[in-house]
């Protein structure tokens, strides 16, 4: 068990220093250069490069890389180009609404999916088909037009909640979460799907195995059978396409928030992208990393909890 | 039977098959260094035409043997020589070049044929690689079918039409139809049927006869390698425990744990049977699994009825006993079990 | 796949592990499987009209893409502008139809690069052994964790809106995806022993990969490019819905959407027919690679026990059962539900305290009659005929809520292979207590001192240790060991044992049957064991009921039938059997039986052993009854007086093997298993 926890927590670490890397030399490969962004189009070419002088742009690769590394340790993601101000700390703003969109969309979909998938593989028939298909659509919806779809039923015909917009929770509570319930809404739409499907299959691998028969041999009552003997061998697919599922809605959020107009970390991304602002792009990269890496490390622990197997490994 | 010897074949032939002190470790780094070796030392002759029988149960590390014979597993010391040439260290493209008449047939019918692949293009598949093409190999590979009793239409057709009995023929077909001298034969029969089995096992018998083949004949069942075996080899945790003639070590095994493989064997005669698990439950073996043995000593301690301290401390040697060696340090004592 | 090569064809109805890469279908000619699906056909028949649509919308488009009809902006479809124009007046359809090519193309290459790179990459790792492997998946785990979304805008941040090179890099991220599902399979492809031989045959690695590993992975690599396809579709979609597309006149699906997003208050139609075209393919390749890979959507297979077919044949109860037996089979039948009949007429009768075998090769029905006992019979086999009389019940007509509440309290069960019989994901004790608790309405504490008890009693010295064991820790024999504990907890008074050793060592499965023996000795349990190893009978069973192709052929005490065998197949088992008695020489030659076992549904008339049998006669093969034997047992041969004292004779070496000039060995290929009707 230390031996597996130890493992995951370097992958993790790996992780984050592979997304530093490949953003780190993404932007160091790209065309401009930091000053021609910081000056604009009015930058002389000597201004320009006084202001690269500057920022450290022409230092070697390796000294600004261990130099970010340096910052990076301390929670430094240095400064925008466009307006100068911290970048962590905007993120730090950032990050609640795409976390928490992430989050609730992560859970509404494990929730809904294992309910539906399990209640299809036990009940099979009819009921079992219709679920199979209608998930197989579900997944394959573009989340930005469930969401424009959703915001015209739900906001538009049926006027329940607000179209767009974020409201702080420190402002309003209530208007906190009615702003995020279509986002989360739209999201969980092909997540549910995805879950419900894994749990659907994992549920009639369970029942099919050879110790499920043991425990009908000895008359166990179906009930335990299903709900705890079956669902907890089902459990651990499930987790695990449930890490990947919040690796996929928190970049799937980004489109969302775009959607939405939401002040998340979509929106500081999309802005740093057609702004070409460097260092934001690597801060917007690294912080989603940790998030993911975070929470798949979570997951991972829930899997051992789960599997006397993965624990002895 | 052209080389039913009764004792190790006379130095003077090349042996077939010649493995000596093979060792074969899983994994590599400190775990895998301080684990006991899956195979441990291990040597055998095969003489031209004789069959060898490698018994053990699971974990004696006998399917390794075979696989390192064959080239599939690396072995971590030891040589195995083919026709007196040393193969250790030889790809398996090289092996097929220089000394392409080794060959094998596996344990499951079901997987040692290509499903998508008609038995035609089976056999054939070998015989390209020696260079044998078109007409010529299409015919050696009907003589191939015809030799284990199969229809020369049978090359068109796909493995799932066959039964089991009937593509574990088709897999000899696939060993013999390059005319190897060499087979390894990996548990042939143990995934079978006992009427089926009957009929590949008498077919092993007479080809290798018509055509003096060394086998080595690796199974879990003494019964069957007394059948086709001239000697027998048997293995314990990857060590050698008993190695002699076959009627020898099936008449009067000299080692503890070849007296637990015979007695525990069922035979299909209630009151002989009876008797049997009477002697055999007096004699006092330990459970499998129960304890771990020592590194140093005999790996059958924690079982054996017979084990004292010095069987603990020093591994024993293989040593003559009557008509056959064992690794015993009480070998004496055995047939009082 | 046929069924019948299965290894063991009594798990006849038993579903194939859906998780096995699917080795490729025999040639067929005609429609490949995925398309005779609706799913498939539909989704196949869709990408085709949106792909030709795609690249030839500069031939048959109605308008130009940039093309503004300004009196009608915002139009609905009408038959001008068939799915309406936009809100400058442009086609929608043209612009749906010209704007189709490139997100295509984008997955496509996508899918391609991921390919490219994600395959060889499992090819290798699978070829080469565990340290490579480790070093590649690491590697790839690392990339899976990555947000790919927004490493592909910081992408797009440096490099533009330069779409092929950007859902290239999106490839190269999905690569590690594709990795680890080809690893699996090819992992599993490798273990088959067809490719080992084509190794020793001096194969070069690249033609044993492309000759014997490829082909076999080649439905999952399908399966997984059409999903991969469609994922890249969506991200194509959702990155042009951001801006990061074709840019303006240029139309784009995503940014289509985005567009009409803006007047989702003025005209919401305008969502509808880009947002479907796009759902709508996404969909498609979904379906077909649902069809790929053989899921019709829902398949029913549901793990419900329903446990006999609505046409049983009015059982032959009329005779009271016998009370000093403890169970009575009479004329028991189990049949695949609107299928042949895998068991026929079985009757047997057990006295308390004794041992039943029922021996026999695969497919002789052995399983199918020893489940049908605790009404465990595989989804779609049911019970069609007879009794199972049982403490003055007929189990064969027990409502499924009453035969619940029999099985492990009466009648337990112990299977074949001890290591996947018990739970992997609770501990040993877990699963002994549950149960303990349920039967013997004990306490937590004092139903853990009954679980400890239980494991001593079958031979277990460290039942402490045992007990706070997974499954997974324990060898076979344990595992065995604490399989008979757990059918010992509800104090059943009989043991359906299901070939209980087959899967141990010779030596653990001495210790095995030991233990059985000295519970029937101890409590007076009866017992049933389904064994094929005759060795296995003679050492425990008290009565055998020998059995072949679903039906009894002989039943006796174990010492008449083994010493005295009455029918000529049991005659012919024990002369093939290798295991010589101490003292007597090794045969030269077994004695064997041509051909095989005839499948379910082709049963011949009369005898159904005539056809391979040394001593058949032409009255072999009209129907009789079967002739007492063996004091209570029975003989279904019709000339088993004359053949007493009969030997099966070793068939001489050429005849079987060697094909004779006139009539070929080769049995004909077995028929698959709903054809033919032979039999009654």
């Amino acid at each position: 068990m230390p031996a597996y926890i130890a493992r995951r927590l370097a992958m993790a670490v790996g992780t984050v220093l592979a997304a530093v890397v490949i953003s780190f030399l993404l932007v160091h490969s790209a065309d401009g250069s930091p000053g021609a962004v910081a000056l604009g189009p009015s930058g002389t070419p000597e201004a320009i490069a006084a202001k690269n002088h500057e920022l450290g742009w022409d230092r070697p690769l390796v000294t600004q890389f261990v130099d970010y590394l340096g910052h990076l340790v301390r929670g430094d993601l240095g400064t925008s180009l466009i307006d100068n101000r911290s970048i962590a700390t905007d993120l730090a703003t950032r990050l609640p609404v795409t976390g928490f969109i992430a989050l609730f969309a992560t859970l509404l979909s494990g929730v809904v999916g294992v309910v539906v998938g399990v209640t299809a593989a036990v009940r099979g028939g009819r009921f079992g088909k219709a679920i199979t298909s209608s998930s197989g659509v579900a997944l394959s919806l573009p989340a930005f037009w469930v969401g424009i779809l959703l915001v015209y039923v739900i906001s538009l015909q049926l006027g329940w909640l607000p179209a767009t917009g974020y409201v702080n929770f420190t402002d309003d509570p209530v208007g906190w979460f009615q702003s995020l319930v279509l986002p989360v809404l739209t999201l969980a739409v092909g997540g549910a799907a995805i879950v419900a499907r894994t749990a659907n299959a994992g549920m009639r691998d369970a029942l099919g195995q050879e110790h499920i028969r043991t425990l009908r041999a000895l008359g166990t009552p179906p009930w335990r059978i299903r709900y705890v003997h079956a669902l907890r061998y089902a459990s651990v697919p499930v987790v695990s396409v449930l890490g990947i599922q919040f690796i996929a809605l928190f970049g799937g959020s980004v489109i969302i928030e775009n959607l939405f107009a939401l002040p998340g970390l979509g929106q500081a991304s999309q802005a740093a992208v057609s702004a070409h602002d460097f260092p934001a792009l690597i801060g917007v990269v690294v912080v989603a990393t940790v998030v993911v890496v975070v929470t798949n490390l979570l997951l991972d622990l829930l899997v051992a909890a789960l599997d006397p197997k993965v624990r002895a490994a | 039977m052209t080389a039913a010897a009764v004792s190790p074949p006379a130095q003077t032939t090349t042996p077939a098959l010649e493995v000596r002190d093979l060792v074969v470790r899983y994994g590599s780094g400190r775990k895998a260094r301080n684990a006991a070796p899956a195979v441990d030392g291990v040597s055998f002759d095969i003489a031209p035409g004789e069959t060898l029988g490698l018994v053990g149960e699971s974990g004696s590390g006998k399917s390794t043997i075979g696989k390192a014979v064959l080239g599939l597993q690396k072995v971590t010391a030891g040589t195995v020589r083919l026709h007196g040439q040393d193969v250790t260290a030889m790809s398996l493209k090289q092996r097929s070049r220089t000394v392409a008449d080794l060959r094998v047939v596996f344990q499951d019918p079901y997987s040692s044929l290509n499903p998508a692949r008609t038995i035609g293009q089976t056999l054939v598949e070998p015989l390209r690689l020696l260079g044998v093409r078109g007409p010529d190999a299409a015919q050696r590979a009907r003589a191939a079918l015809a030799s284990v009793g199969l229809p020369p239409d049978a090359a068109d057709r796909y493995p799932a039409q066959f039964s089991g009995g009937q593509r574990q023929r088709i897999a000899i077909a696939r060993a013999l139809v390059c005319d190897p001298k060499v087979v390894v034969l990996d548990e042939p029969v143990s995934a079978l049927d006992l009427s089926t089995q009957a009929t590949v096992l008498n077919l092993l018998a007479d080809l290798r006869d018509q055509r003096g083949l060394s086998f080595l004949f690796i199974a879990h069942d003494l019964g069957v390698v007394r059948f086709l075996s001239q000697r027998t080899v048997v293995l314990y945790r990857g060590q050698v425990m008993e190695a002699g003639p076959a009627d020898a070590v099936g008449e009067q095994p000299r080692h503890p744990y070849t007296v637990a493989l015979t007695a525990a064997a069922p035979v299909p005669r209630p009151a002989e049977q009876a008797a049997r698990r009477a002697a055999r439950e007096s004699a006092g073996f330990g459970t499998a699994g129960a304890a771990a043995p020592s590194a140093t000593g005999c790996p059958f301690v924690p079982r054996c009825p017979l084990a004292t301290d010095v069987c603990v401390q020093q591994r024993p040697p293989l040593r003559p006993v009557g008509d056959s060696r064992a690794a015993c340090h009480h070998a004496d004592r055995v047939p009082s079990l | 796949m046929s069924v019948l090569p299965l290894p063991d064809a009594d798990t006849i109805a038993a579903e194939a592990a859906p998780t096995e890469p699917v080795p490729p279908a025999q040639r067929r000619r005609g429609v490949p499987g995925f398309l005779r699906r609706p799913g498939g056909a539909l989704g196949a028949a869709w990408l085709v009209v949106v792909v030709v649509a795609s690249f030839t919308a500069p031939l048959w488009r109605p308008y130009a893409v940039d093309e503004q009809d300004l009196d009608h902006r915002l139009a609905l479809p009408s038959g001008a502008h068939l799915l309406g124009t936009d809100p400058t007046g442009r086609d929608v359809l043209s612009r749906i139809a010209t704007a189709g090519a490139e997100p295509l193309l984008s997955a496509a290459l996508t899918v391609l690069v991921a390919f490219a790179i994600g395959l060889p990459l499992a090819l290798i790792a699978a070829e080469r052994g565990k340290r490579v492997e480790q070093v590649i998946s690491r590697v790839t785990e690392v990339f899976l964790a990555l947000p790919s979304t927004i490493i592909l805008l910081a992408l797009i941040g440096v490099i533009g809106s330069r779409m092929y090179i950007v859902m290239a890099a999106l490839g190269v991220l999905i690569s590690a995806a594709v990795y680890r599902v080809m690893l699996g399979v090819a992992q599993s492809v490798r273990q088959r022993l067809y490719v080992d031989a084509a190794r020793v045959n001096g194969l070069g690695s690249l033609r044993v990969n492309v000759v014997h590993v490829l082909p076999s992975m080649a439905t999952v690599i399908a399966v997984q490019a059409a999903q991969l396809f469609g994922i890249g579709l969506l991200i194509n979609a959702g990155l042009a819905f951001l801006g990061f597309g074709p840019s303006e006149p240029q139309p784009s699906w995503g940014f289509m959407i985005q567009d009409a997003s803006k007047h989702i208050y003025d005209d919401p139609w305008l969502l509808v027919p880009t947002g479907l075209v796009l759902a709508l393919t996404v969909v498609a390749a979904n379906e077909l690679a649902d069809a790929l890979a053989g899921k019709a959507a829902g398949r029913d297979e549901r793990p419900r026990a329903r446990r006999r077919a609505p046409l049983r044949t009015a059982a032959a109860a009329a005779a009271p059962a016998d009370p000093a037996n403890v169970l009575e089979v009479r004329d028991l039948s189990v049949s695949v539900d609107g299928g042949p009949q895998l068991v026929s007429g079985v009757s047997f009768a057990l006295r308390p305290g004794r041992v039943l075998g029922l021996v026999g090769e695969s497919g002789c029905g052995k399983t199918m009659t020893a489940r049908s006992l605790l009404g465990l019979l595989p989804d779609g086999v049911s019970v069609s005929g007879g009794v199972i009389l049982w403490q003055g019940r007929d189990l064969a007509d027990l409502p499924e809520k009453e035969l619940n509440a029999v099985r492990g309290r009466e009648i337990a069960m112990i299977s074949q292979e001890p290591m996947v019989a018990l739970d992997p994901m609770f501990s040993v004790e877990y699963q002994l207590v549950q149960p303990i608790r349920r039967f013997r309405g004990a306490g937590r504490g004092e139903a853990r001192r009954i679980a400890a008890e239980l494991l001593r009693n079958v031979g277990i010295v460290d039942a402490e240790r045992v007990l706070a064991s997974h499954p997974h820790q324990l060898s076979g024999g344990m595992a065995q060991r604490v399989a008979i504990a757990l059918a010992l907890t509800g104090e059943p008074k009989l043991l359906v044992a299901d070939e209980p050793t087959t899967a141990l060592d010779v030596t653990v499965q001495a210790e095995i049957l030991s233990l059985l023996r000295a519970l029937v000795r101890d409590t007076g349990l009866s017992v049933v064991v389904v064994s094929h190893d005759l060795g296995v009978v003679a050492d425990i069973c008290d009565d055998v009921a020998v059995m072949y192709a679903g039906a009894v052929v002989e039943s006796g005490t174990a010492a008449g039938v083994l010493d005295e065998p009455a029918h000529p197949y049991a005659m012919a088992l024990l002369a093939a059997n290798p295991h010589v008695p101490a003292g007597e020489p090794v045969p030269v030659r077994l004695a064997s039986i041509a051909g095989t076992v005839p499948p379910p549904g082709s049963w011949p008339t009369g005898c159904r052993f005539a056809g391979r049998c040394q001593f058949a006669q032409q009255q072999c093969t009209t129907p009789f009854p079967a002739l007492p034997a063996h004091g209570d047992g029975t003989v279904l041969c019709i000339r088993a007086a004359e053949l007493s004292g009969a030997r099966w004779g070793a068939v001489a070496v050429g005849a079987e093997t060697v094909p004779a000039p006139a009539a070929s060995t080769l049995t004909p290929p077995t028929p698959p298993l709903p054809t033919a009707g032979a039999s009654r």
